[in-house]
């Protein structure tokens, strides 16, 4: 048994995941049943390749990140506030593993969360149909109008990529939450916190576009991207191994 | 040539110079203990007198400000791994565990990390069943313990303690919550621990209990170690329900083996030394006309001992 496969067992037993992972699951299954929901997003639905577009165009700016930080500051939290903590630092093992292996199990869930968005999508776009189309998913080149025709295998990578993109966008965020949590000791205290710095980042705008560029919240629509998108993953990525390496630092000598 | 005296044995458990401070509030001073192995170590005092922090700081969850506290000759805050090696510890009352996982996968998990100590053998299957067979908790292993009541609880914490065969052991008000079997198992288990060698260090409140099984008692009272009580040098008395107390006494006294004497109505109180002399002072009474209608140890009084002692120290 290592230390990660112990917190993915964990993680998946806690509520708050399965919550997230429910709703992300559960919400595009509504898509096809909303008449209005062409009109809201402005595009016309031609086919079920288009769902995973629209799902990560409502979830990626607030919900994902709500139970990215909730979830994740309940890895530290809520074994501080069940007492389950101190049980695991009396072991023989190393903080610097322990949070090692939280870590990256907040880091695997992001990647849940979208993959759980993208199969609810593809599962309502049967409804609409999953052939090939003219037109684009939203995630490849001319966005929902597209190219030309689109075979379900060319759509099917747009998604592929599209998710990838969308889950190392959201990385930061679980690894800030990670940071807070070791920081807060306490999951309330820590989602608040992150989602307050998520949010304050973005009230950044206002600030000259050099300094934008270096901000993570400039980079959440990195899915959605046809240009190089490989200094903002770098970026984003930095931020990630930032948040972490902060964060085992401050779990090396924290009280518990 | 003469033999060197033997060496006392190195202690297990080595607190040295201790200090710990919150901001500006100091919560420990100056604590120096030791614990050494088969040594059954009581921490006691008031609430608030800094025996959680204490226990924390010693188990490496919480980092002194200065001092140093070594397990095994580790210290647990530098070489925190290889110290914890050999520990066994409860630091809340009740133990916690994972509700949503019954006591058996609970215990399996501990199992597995403490294998992560290098060299240390995973506990396997029989010793988990063996360590709930001694607690009691066969019945309930196959349950969550959400569904566990406190006691159980209590009881699975120390099962969880001495899974992985600890040569030191830690635990903080172990007998919190249990009942008085649940007393008496836990005093069992640790008195057979510290017979196989195990250093034992407890906080609790129950000084009447810890009395009959611990070898020192240590007085914690506004975060300093005000006093260190070995009870086994206090422990030689033997009372005797007689007709005559005060003759009785001074007839005991005549006898070599006997170091002090005195009087508690309706007994006459000598210090023997060993219990193997009690046949002896016996003898000697019926001896001398006294009708001996008791003989029994006649414990420290624990209790009244600390109440002087903290009420000297407030």
């Amino acid at each position: 048994m290592t230390l990660f496969a112990l917190e993915l067992r964990k993680l998946l037993r806690r509520r708050s995941a399965r919550l997230g992972l429910a709703v992300c699951f559960l919400l595009p299954l509504l898509w096809p049943w909303a008449p209005r929901v062409e009109a809201l997003f402005g595009i016309e639905l031609v086919s079920g390749w288009q769902l995973p577009a629209v799902s990560l165009g409502v979830l990626v700016q607030f919900l994902l990140p709500l139970f990215i930080a909730v979830t994740c500051a309940e890895l530290i939290g809520s074994e501080v506030s069940g007492g389950t903590l101190a049980p695991l630092l009396l072991r023989p093992v190393n903080r610097t593993r322990v949070l090692t292996g939280k870590l990256l199990v907040a880091l695997l869930y992001p990647l849940l969360l979208v993959l759980a968005t993208v199969a609810g999508s593809l599962l309502a776009g049967l409804v609409v149909g999953l052939g090939p189309f003219t037109g684009g998913t939203g995630l490849g080149p001319g966005f929902f109008q597209g190219v030309g025709t689109l075979t379900p295998g060319q759509a099917l990578g747009q998604v592929l990529r599209a998710s990838f993109l969308a889950a190392v966008m959201l990385l930061p965020v679980a690894s800030l939450a990670v940071l807070f949590g070791v920081m807060y000791l306490n999951t309330a205290a820590a989602a608040l916190a992150t989602l307050a710095t998520l949010n304050i980042l973005r009230l950044f705008a206002v600030f000259p576009e050099s300094l934008q560029r270096l901000l993570p919240t400039s980079h959440f629509d990195l899915y959605v991207r046809q240009a190089d998108v490989t200094p903002g993953l770098i970026l984003l990525l930095i931020y990630t191994l930032g948040f972490g390496v902060l964060a085992a630092l401050a779990f090396e000598r924290r009280d518990v | 040539m003469t033999q060197p005296p033997p060496e006392a044995p190195a202690p297990a458990l080595e607190v040295r110079g201790l200090h710990k401070r919150y901001g500006r509030h100091s919560v420990l001073h100056d604590i120096d203990l030791t614990v050494a192995p088969g040594e059954v170590y009581a921490l006691t005092g008031p609430n608030g007198a800094g025996k959680s922090t204490l226990i924390r700081t010693v188990t490496g969850l919480a980092f002194p400000t200065s001092g140093t506290v070594h397990l095994l000759g580790r210290n647990v805050h530098h070489d925190g791994p290889r110290a914890r090696a050999a520990l066994g510890a409860v630091v809340e009352a009740p133990a916690r565990f994972h509700p949503e996982f019954t006591g058996i996968q609970n215990l399996r998990m501990h199992a597995g990390l403490a294998a992560m100590a290098p060299g240390a053998e995973r506990p396997d299957m029989a010793r988990i069943r063996e360590v709930l067979a001694l607690l009691e908790l066969t019945r309930m292993a196959d349950r969550r313990v959400g569904e566990y009541s406190l006691g159980q609880r209590q009881r699975l914490g120390v099962a969880s303690a001495i899974l992985a065969r600890p040569r030191v052991l830690i635990l903080d008000e172990p007998t919190s919550g249990l009942d008085a079997l649940g007393i008496g198992l836990i005093h069992r288990i640790v008195t057979d621990l510290a017979a196989e060698g195990c250093a034992v260090l407890l906080s609790t409140h129950h000084l009447r209990e810890i009395a009959t099984y611990a070898h020192r008692v240590g007085i914690l009272t506004g975060g300093r170690l005000v006093d260190t009580v070995d009870l086994r040098s206090r422990q030689a008395a033997y009372r005797f329900r007689v007709n005559d107390p005060a003759g009785a006494a001074e007839h005991l006294r005549r006898l070599p083996f006997v170091g002090s004497v005195g009087t508690r109505t309706p007994y006459a109180l000598a210090h023997l030394g060993d219990e193997a002399r009690v046949p002896d002072a016996l003898a000697h009474l019926a001896q001398g006309g006294f009708r001996v209608l008791e003989a029994a140890p006649d414990h420290f009084d624990l209790y009244e001992y600390y109440r002087e002692r903290v009420e000297v120290a407030v």
